[in-house]
């Protein structure tokens, strides 16, 4: 239990020290921001796990793979269910908030199921794909992870989207596809409300796309991955 | 798992062919690759044979041995049958429940607890939760391992991790057994129990494919055996000709 334990504290750590700081650097009401930050910091965490834990799920499986021939994707599953387990986990975490800050409920929250479901498919086909190329290149993740910590700074997770539309550098956002990916989930659950269109659309397609790579890699890569290991 | 469902088990293979890339030659680092430095000599991958168009036929209950040098290909053989290595080219068929017993040195969640770890590389293995349930106790008995158990396995001995291995991989029900020179370790007295629950395993299997150089047990433990030398099959027939052959080889090459 304390293993659990240590992933809420995780999170509520960074969630009173980021949210304290920037969002009074922000100019930002702590009500509705805390809320804000930690699903934006949930989703995000998701997703980093997914490419960061999962792309180890081959490599940290050789010893099972090259002993018993199960289908790979036995191992691609188990480390795809550990990586949902965390995040739903700080889910719980932000139910608490929600109910600290008492953000409005509605039936339009019901809007966040499907927006779960794209994630969970997106992080599932995350993992599929660097858990193949990790094996091939080993310093895939951590390459991913780098780029992650890049992506961090211009996606809108710890600072809300709109501060960037006031100055005209709306682009930035909206070109980047996590930014719709998390709208999908953080509108329903803060505001009861569907998002854009617009963000559907592009959630979708984002998904849509590493769907297809993942199953092309899957196609190729995956009877012959155990020569790679 | 692979369930026959009543059918006899059996195991073809027909002209496979396994290769490996030498990994010394292949280049593993995405930066190196995607920067391409022009500058660096670059080497072709070399390949290795491992097995050499290898067609044979295993059914009904038989037993049989495995022999040849070090790097003959008995194990990547067993590989193949295990549906771990698929040939490159050829076509292999196995039909029945395998249960591959080759090495007790890898294959362990070194964050958990044996207890968790026998749980793992049963469901692995192919037990269902249910039977798990039934013989766990069974196989925390026969590791020997008591309170050990509770412990993280990273703070195990290779002994104890082998006996964890072994209790665990043992207590599954075979249709097809293949065994990789298994018998290696552990102290004296689990050497004996592990010999005769590994008796008991081979009894209850239809078919047992096994790889050894303890050639004067193998008349007693099979009646048919396969000599393997560089990835090709020198002779296959009855034990007592293929162990004579081969021994007149060893005697040959060593004069």
């Amino acid at each position: 239990m304390l293993g659990v334990g240590w992933i809420l504290v995780q999170l509520v750590l960074t969630i009173l020290a980021v949210g304290v700081v920037y969002g009074n650097l922000l100019g930002q009401d702590l009500r509705t921001f805390l809320p804000f930050l930690t699903v934006g910091l949930v989703v995000w965490a998701f997703l980093t796990a997914a490419i960061v834990e999962g792309g180890q799920a081959l490599v940290a499986s050789e010893g099972y793979i090259k002993q018993i021939g199960l289908p790979i994707h036995v191992y691609i599953l188990r480390f795809f269910v550990s990586v949902s387990v965390t995040a739903a986990i700080n889910l719980a975490a932000y139910a608490l908030v929600a109910a600290i800050y008492r953000v409005p409920l509605g039936w339009g929250v019901l809007w966040a199921i499907p927006g779960f479901a794209l994630l969970a498919l997106t992080g599932l086909f995350l993992v599929t794909i660097f858990a193949h190329v990790n094996t091939r290149f080993r310093d895939a993740t951590h390459l991913a992870g780098v780029a992650l910590q890049v992506l961090f700074y211009v996606t809108p997770v710890i600072w809300p989207a709109a501060m960037l539309r006031d100055r005209r550098l709306a682009w930035i956002v909206d070109a980047n596809p996590l930014y719709h990916l998390l709208e999908i989930i953080r509108q329903p659950l803060l505001s009861s409300r569907p998002a854009t269109v617009e963000n559907y659309v592009v959630g979708l397609a984002f998904a849509a796309v590493l769907g297809v790579f993942a199953a092309v890699i899957v196609a190729s890569y995956s009877r012959r991955i155990v020569y790679l290991l | 798992m692979r369930d026959t469902g009543g059918m006899t088990p059996q195991i073809t293979l027909r002209e496979a062919v396994v290769e490996f890339t030498a990994d010394a030659y292949l280049e593993t680092s995405l930066k190196t690759t995607l920067l391409g430095l022009p500058w660096r000599r670059r080497t072709s991958p070399r390949t290795i044979q491992a097995l050499r168009q290898i067609s044979l036929e295993i059914r009904g209950s038989e037993r049989v041995g495995l022999v040849g040098p070090n790097g003959a290909g008995k194990t990547t053989l067993l590989k193949v049958m295990a549906g771990i290595y698929p040939p490159q080219r050829g076509q292999v068929h196995v039909e029945g429940r395998v249960c591959p017993l080759f090495e007790f040195a890898t294959g362990f969640e070194m964050e958990a607890t044996g207890w968790d770890n026998i749980r793992t590389r049963a469901l692995l293995l192919g037990m269902s939760a249910r039977e798990i349930q039934e013989k766990i106790s069974e196989i925390a008995s026969f590791s020997g391992l008591g309170e050990f158990l509770d412990v993280p396995v990273r703070c195990y001995s290779s002994g104890m991790l082998l006996r964890l291995a072994f209790a665990t991989s043992t207590a599954v029900e075979p249709e097809i057994l293949l065994l990789d020179e298994v018998m290696a370790a552990g102290d004296a007295s689990f050497i004996h129990r592990a010999r005769t629950r590994m008796d008991a395993m081979m009894e209850r299997a239809r078919i047992v494919v096994f790889a050894t150089h303890v050639l004067d047990m193998l008349p007693k433990m099979c009646e048919r055996t396969i000599w393997l030398d560089h990835g090709r099959i020198v002779l296959d027939g009855p034990t007592a000709d293929v162990v004579s052959a081969y021994l007149d080889e060893v005697e040959r090459r060593r004069d």
